[in-house]
């Protein structure tokens, strides 16, 4: 079963069409870069995926189910990390443990049991923290962490639910070079954990869709690169997939050598960012 | 240039001064007073201000000072109402902030009663409720609703972004934690500060309310003992209300700072 499939999705505000005819299939495991133009529709995909924002026609299903308001089936993560400011680093990761496992009159009435599930919580939250390397941040707030950091912990709040699929909406794109290739590895090794699944047999944990309009960034923390654009064909209106191919995958360890997929990169360029006087011509 | 920062020596220093010079220029002008008049009760020394304590503390008939049925009377009224009133606009700023729809509902009729100035809507409260505690309560209540519900409503729709909201929902929160878990939380600070601010125009109210039409109160008794006078004892109340809204405020930005660190100073 696909951890995502995206079956003819067409979106339109008023006469724009911004979405046509979207077909997708993620598998588990899968990580899944999505670039494209301004205004090519990806924001609005994306809130359809999440399920904030559902699209006019078609169907979104996360694990099977179909996707019909936002739940815990997918998990996001924003360019402007939104954390909790009110929370430390380690109850902003265990938030999600929090509103999943217990209820309000729960943690009201059961005070006692309550507070043991809140210390098991907090320490599978600080274990998240420490595999994302913030282990001396823990009881931070964010407006006291950079914006690096801040990312991290944003990742570790969604990923901590396992998601059925994570999506990063421009996650690097506040950040400095130095930060960015950081956390572009921590992607790498979290591919690493999907590898080692599938090899025991198991469901890879990982299924991540990640927009951004940096090339080699989507190409390099991705096994596969989906280009969306409105400029495909002459007067057509709305933005379709116009190329799906996979891309080479890196080891966190390896050099970050953007110059061994340029071909592809080169490619990736003519066909999604083509502008609309291109295909005309 | 502007802005140079100043030790905290040096600021306790300046603050004494400033104390001192207000105390020393109000017994200047005591003095000249009574140079003039020594019967005067205008503006009487400092240590004549010991008579004003003494009348405030002698059991009348009833058996109760002044000081005691005042300060019960006043601080009853301001304290139920402001519970009354704070805790309303909690519940209507929030939802407020939360649904669209009650937003679209309360903002005309909210926006438009907050605009009247309180003590011109006394002859209201006056006839819908008396003029016992209900109507003191009234007026406090209302006084710091519409103006609170608003911030509070401003605070909820803008201090969490739909962002934050949508996130929650991916991590499993239902509506009603949504609104408690996060919108509520991430207000909490900003309605404390609210609060704090709004205390200092109840206060204005519920004096103007005793003054007008109370039988009781330090209001009430600002107004008897000025007309007659005895300035020691008005003196001794205005000080019991500078310190009393120091020592309210001051509590109230302690409790928020223990209460939400993350919110800085």
């Amino acid at each position: 079963m696909d951890a995502l499939d995206i079956r003819h999705v067409s979106h339109w505000f008023g006469d724009h069409q911004v979405l046509h005819d979207i077909n997708l299939q993620i598998a588990a495991g899968q990580i899944v870069a999505i670039v494209g133009p301004s205004g090519c529709g990806k924001s609005t995909l994306f809130r359809a995926i999440l399920g904030t924002h559902p699209t006019k026609a078609g169907e979104i299903y996360a694990d099977g189910e179909r996707i019909i308001g936002p739940s815990r089936r997918v998990g996001i993560v924003y360019q402007h990390y939104t954390l909790y400011e009110f929370l430390t680093a380690k109850q902003n990761v265990a938030f999600g443990l929090k509103m999943d496992q217990t209820s309000l009159p729960f943690r009201c009435f059961k005070f006692f049991q309550w507070q043991a599930k809140r210390r098991e919580h907090e320490r599978l939250s600080a274990a998240f923290l420490d595999k994302v390397g913030l282990h001396a941040s823990v009881e931070k707030y964010p407006i006291e962490m950079s914006g690096g950091m801040r990312q991290r912990v944003a990742i570790a709040q969604a990923m901590i639910m396992k998601p059925k699929v994570l999506l990063l909406d421009e996650p690097f794109g506040a950040l400095d070079e130095a930060t960015r290739s950081d956390l572009q590895k921590m992607l790498l090794h979290f591919y690493q954990e999907n590898l080692a699944a599938k090899r025991n047999g198991e469901i890879p944990p990982y299924t991540i869709i990640i927009v951004t309009h940096e090339l080699n960034e989507a190409i390099y923390v991705s096994d596969r690169v989906i280009g969306l654009s409105q400029y495909h064909q002459k007067d057509f209106k709305g933005s379709t997939i116009v190329y799906d191919a996979p891309s080479p995958v890196f080891h966190p360890d390896d050099i970050r050598d953007f110059d061994r997929f340029i071909h592809q990169r080169d490619e990736l360029r003519k066909v999604v960012f083509a502008s609309d006087d291109d295909v005309n011509e | 240039m502007i802005r140079q920062p100043v030790s905290t020596g040096t600021r306790w220093i300046l603050s004494a001064i400033a104390i001192g010079a207000m105390f020393m220029a109000y017994e200047a002008i005591s003095f000249r007073q009574t140079q003039k008049n020594p019967k005067q009760t205008v503006v009487p020394g400092v240590t004549s201000i010991t008579t004003g304590w003494q009348k405030l503390t002698t059991p009348n008939k009833r058996g109760e000072t002044w000081l005691v049925e005042d300060v019960k009377a006043t601080y009853g009224r301001l304290f139920l109402g402001l519970g009354l009133g704070i805790g309303l606009s909690i519940v209507v700023g929030v939802a407020m902030g939360a649904y669209p729809w009650i937003e679209a509902l309360l903002v005309p009729p909210i926006a438009f009663f907050a605009k009247i100035p309180p003590t011109a809507m006394l002859a209201v409260y006056f006839v819908l409720f008396g003029t016992k505690l209900e109507m003191f309560v009234a007026m406090v209540g209302f006084s710091v609703f519409f103006t609170l519900a608003q911030s509070i409503y401003q605070a909820a729709k803008k201090d969490v972004s739909d962002d934050g909201v949508h996130k929650a929902y991916s991590l499993g929160a239902s509506s009603g934690e949504v609104i408690y878990e996060v919108l509520w939380k991430q207000i909490l600070p900003r309605v404390i500060e609210s609060i704090r601010l709004q205390i200092g125009p109840a206060m204005v109210f519920l004096i103007a309310a005793e003054y007008v039409v109370g039988d009781v109160g330090i209001g009430y008794r600002i107004r008897i003992q000025s007309r007659i006078l005895n300035m020691d004892v008005v003196y001794i109340y205005l000080i019991l209300l500078g310190a009393s809204g120091l020592a309210m405020e001051w509590a109230l930005t302690r409790f928020r700072r223990w209460l939400c660190p993350w919110f800085g100073e």
